[in-house]
């Protein structure tokens, strides 16, 4: 659907000022974490305004129904509450299974252990205490003195090297918003890629980390 | 051969369905472990073995340095220092051996627990505290209390943030579905209504009320 010329402009207008509502930011921030292989920053303020919205529209529904408004009108209400829930909900929970799948990477890495919430941060230190105490009891206190670290395989081992980590080097289907001109996808020498508003690309993952984290592309 | 228990153990875990648990297999897991205790005796004396050669080593190069020798003495102790080498070489190949073998053993061992333990983190979002029979039996004791600690973190997680995460897995597609039970449940009150949970009764639910339901098996959804 292209805009006419004259209209170009308006319609620019009216895409940022739908961008910007949030249930669209909710939208994005969910399919960026979803997307993404690693933990990506908690987006306290909008969680917090969502959830005000949310509390409103419910209590707007109930007085709906009370007020024997059009009952088609108040399903079409709570719909669209249902679905605001479901996106927060699903955000969270990615959230916290990605948490849950890397716990000891996360809290040995100080850039990632920031961009959880304090809430999740509490989840976190819950949840490597279970998995350690867990992994001593069935494993390590059965093993002999040099070997007993669920971080380290060895006395003699150099880094911490029984931490699994996720992988930041897969292919992520990904979108810009505006034009970005020719990048640098890595020091091999390649050439790099020249990206276009609106178009779609498959790109590994670490390449595009400082971009996703800018906001400047958005994964789908 | 050394490890070829701990590599059983490995496939035990792969073979089965994605998902599924196996039995703990206890035996297996305990000749594991007596492995690496045997390993670890065979390491304590080799490793004080090579100590003693480079002590003698170290003795033998400060009385070198210390005192003027003769060409002969000095030819007479590099033979004598190659002898103590390659002993010392022979005891560091096999503490390397039984070094590594122990440190394989503690891959596959952790890697067993810790992929159980993935399957035990996933079965805390779908059921609530209560694990049913045929998986409860399946656990050890150390996995079962893996379980309740988990499912208490998850629970004080939710509780803080007053929002339950384990209903809503599916995006919805209208506010009220139709179910139909399956067993006998009794009356309920739910979010809107009272409703009387009787077995093949066919109802209309809100989605969010009817999905615990689901999960736990006693109602199934009817599409179309």
């Amino acid at each position: 659907m292209e805009p006419g010329a004259g209209e170009s402009s308006a319609t620019d207008d009216y895409e940022s000022l739908i961008s910007t509502t949030d249930s669209e930011l909710l939208k994005r921030a969910w399919r960026n974490e979803k997307a993404a292989p690693e933990i990506l920053k908690f987006e306290a303020a909008l969680v917090q305004r969502s959830r005000q919205q949310i509390q409103l529209m419910e209590e707007t529904v109930e007085e709906f129904a009370k007020n024997g408004v059009d009952p088609l009108t108040v399903s079409l209400y709570q719909m669209d509450l249902d679905r605001t829930l479901f996106l927060l909900r699903s955000y969270l929970r990615t959230r916290l299974q990605k948490i849950e799948k890397c716990v000891l990477h996360i809290q040995k890495t100080a850039e990632l252990w920031n961009r959880l919430s304090k809430q999740e941060q509490k989840f976190a230190v819950r949840c490597a205490g279970d998995l350690t105490q867990h992994l001593e009891q069935t494993v390590l206190s059965k093993l002999p003195d040099q070997y007993q670290s669920h971080l380290k395989q060895s006395g003699a081992s150099e880094g911490d090297d029984m931490v699994p980590e996720p992988k930041l080097d897969i292919y992520i289907i990904c979108r810009s918003k505006k034009f970005l001109g020719a990048f640098q996808l890595d020091d091999s020498g390649e050439e790099p890629v020249n990206i276009e508003a609106d178009d779609l690309y498959a790109l590994p993952y670490k390449s595009i980390k400082p971009l996703v984290e800018s906001g400047q592309i958005d994964l789908v | 051969m050394y490890g070829k228990k701990a590599s059983e153990l490995v496939k035990e875990c792969v073979s089965g369905e994605p998902g599924q648990l196996t039995t703990f297999n206890n035996d297996l897991f305990a000749q594991v472990i007596e492995e690496c205790n045997g390993h670890l005796l065979h390491l304590q004396p080799l490793m004080r073995k090579i100590q003693e050669h480079e002590n003698k080593l170290k003795d033998k190069r400060r009385s070198e340095d210390e005192m003027a020798i003769s060409e002969d003495e000095r030819r007479k102790s590099e033979a004598e220092k190659t002898v103590i080498q390659t002993a010392m070489k022979a005891d560091q190949f096999g503490a390397l051996i039984h070094h590594l073998s122990l440190v394989r053993n503690k891959r596959c061992l952790m890697a067993y627990v810790y992929n159980r333990a993935e399957v035990i983190k996933s079965l805390g979002w779908v059921v609530d505290c209560v694990l049913p029979e045929e998986i409860e039996e399946k656990l050890s004791s150390s996995e079962k209390e893996y379980f309740k600690n988990h499912a208490a973190t998850l629970q004080s997680y939710t509780s803080e943030l007053d929002l339950d995460l384990t209903v809503d897995m599916i995006p919805p597609k209208d506010p009220y579905i139709k179910v139909r039970v399956l067993d006998d449940i009794g009356e309920i009150v739910l979010s809107d209504q009272v409703a009387n949970l009787a077995r093949h009764a066919m109802l209309f639910l809100r989605r969010t009320d009817a999905e615990q339901y689901i999960s736990q098996g006693l109602m199934e959804e009817l599409t179309g």
